[in-house]
């Protein structure tokens, strides 16, 4: 039985349609990115597999129990959001401290993560005082703290800096036994860190391939175009993910 | 089981105090919201109004309830830092804990709010409490902080990522706390019956009892997306 099953699932906003009729499934140790233009999902579809929102319709299931509403399932689940859910007044040390509380996991823990994600000497510091990478990490400590099986990373490298970035990538590199999934532009970082690539576009699950299906990051590129840019048929230039200025533009604003 | 759920109540409660002891967000809203109203009527009624009684206990519970009503909506606004409350939703305990260790942090600080107003009430209008007056008030305090709060930080957690949230917390909040407000005011009355307190008494139990089971059968819905 996989790891993760997601069958047909939607989350609507209204009339606007966020994710519609999602599936895949991934084993246990597995990593999928899900690539797609601003707007197309990737969010709203992470945060549902994250179980902070309720899809409209379909199933979510974490070896075969659902994720929605079972605290169980959330045990099992580690996350690094846009945002870093950190409180700003209390120290690094206090924010893992009070979350390993929750997990009701040692608290020991949360040091050895504040080594791993290279801010031991940094613990005692309050958040507020951070940069935004430095944050990161902690948050990436936070998601760590209780050993989940499925990680979910909604844009893990956006607006880090380079210690960050490369402490970061050494981190992720370390989780090959638990299943990964990432939401990201960096198709280059996407493609060496994935088994699979989901490409997402106006909400839908247009593909999903197999890293090993392209020879190098080019090739994937080249899938991206197809499907999650030159489907607008739009022409207006824009910011390519690769950093090269395309003849077309993503999709709307997530 | 039950143990984690004491736990996680009393984490989310301590957590949310040490928040508030380092940004003092609340306390500074609600501490400049109380003085200013106690001091306007200090100038407005102070020296036309010949009953004491009604004028201070009136401005103790106005500081109360707007003061508390600041207070709150900017308790809960700490939680949108970061989204920090995400943080807390993501992890393996029953949402309702987090929602029952917000109602008593909340009502920590109305407690502490009102603590402040009874003395600004001493100060500007020079109106000293009885010891039984301050014994009632003791009781009543606690039991209208709890109401307030278990409907605060539910309305404000829905409002949470509105922009409007700290102008339209008080004008949905206290509509929906009259009981708590009626009952906190004909409480502390100098005169009331005994009769009569005690079935105000009642209302103000039965009220927080009906808000506190309704907020901790639905927050997880509210806080859900």
């Amino acid at each position: 039985m996989s790891l993760l099953t997601v069958s047909a699932v939607t989350k609507q906003f209204g009339p606007h349609v966020g994710v519609s009729s999602v599936s895949f499934e991934l084993d246990a140790g597995d990593s999928a990115v899900i690539v797609g233009a601003n707007g197309a999902g990737k969010t709203t579809l992470i945060r549902m597999l994250a179980s902070l929102s309720r899809p409209t319709e379909g199933d979510i299931l974490l070896d075969g129990e659902p994720v929605i509403g079972n605290a169980d399932a959330r045990s099992r689940i580690g996350v690094v959001g846009h945002d870093t859910m950190l409180y700003d007044e209390l120290t690094a040390r206090e924010n893992l401290k009070l979350h390993a509380r929750l997990h009701g996991v040692p608290e020991s823990r949360g040091e050895q993560l504040l080594q791993t994600v290279g801010l031991a000497t940094r613990g005692s510091d309050r958040v507020d005082g951070f940069s935004h990478g430095m944050q990161k990490r902690v948050s990436l400590a936070r998601a760590l703290l209780h050993d989940p099986d499925l990680l979910l990373f909604d844009e893990p490298y956006s607006g880090l800096d380079q210690a960050s970035l490369q402490r970061i990538t050494e981190v992720l590199a370390t989780l090959e036994d638990k299943t990964v999934i990432a939401t990201t532009h960096d198709l280059e970082r996407g493609y060496h860190l994935a088994d699979y690539v989901l490409f997402l576009y106006r909400g839908q699950l247009v593909e999903q391939a197999e890293t090993t299906e392209f020879d190098d990051v080019t090739e994937l590129i080249e899938r991206y175009d197809k499907h999650c840019r030159l489907g607008d048929g739009q022409t207006t230039p824009g910011v390519s993910p690769t950093g090269t200025t395309p003849t077309t533009v993503d999709g709307g604003g997530e | 089981m039950r143990g984690r759920y004491f736990r996680t109540i009393y984490e989310i409660a301590r957590k949310d105090l040490i928040v508030e002891t380092r940004s003092k967000q609340t306390i500074n809203a609600a501490f400049v919201f109380a003085f200013l109203i106690i001091v306007v009527f200090s100038f407005v009624f102070g020296e036309r109004v010949e009953d004491r009684d009604i004028l201070a206990r009136g401005a103790l519970w106005l500081a109360v309830v707007f003061g508390g009503a600041v207070g709150l909506s900017h308790a809960v606004a700490l939680e949108g830092q970061n989204e920090a409350i995400e943080g807390l939703l993501l992890a393996p305990v029953d949402r309702s804990a987090i929602y029952l260790g917000k109602v008593i942090s909340a009502a920590i600080l109305i407690g502490f709010i009102s603590l402040l107003s009874l003395f600004f009430v001493g100060i500007f209008l020079g109106y000293a409490f009885e010891a039984d007056s301050l014994l009632l008030l003791a009781l009543v305090v606690p039991l209208v902080a709890i109401g307030f709060s278990a409907v605060g930080v539910l309305l404000s957690m829905l409002m949470l990522h509105s922009p409007l949230q700290e102008s339209l917390l008080p004008v949905l909040l206290i509509p929906l706390v009259i009981p708590v407000i009626l009952s906190g005011t004909a409480l502390t009355q100098v005169d009331i019956a005994t009769a009569n307190a005690f079935e105000w008494l009642q209302i103000l139990l039965v009220y927080d009892l009906l808000v506190l089971i309704v907020g901790w059968m639905t927050f997880e819905y509210v806080v859900e997306e």
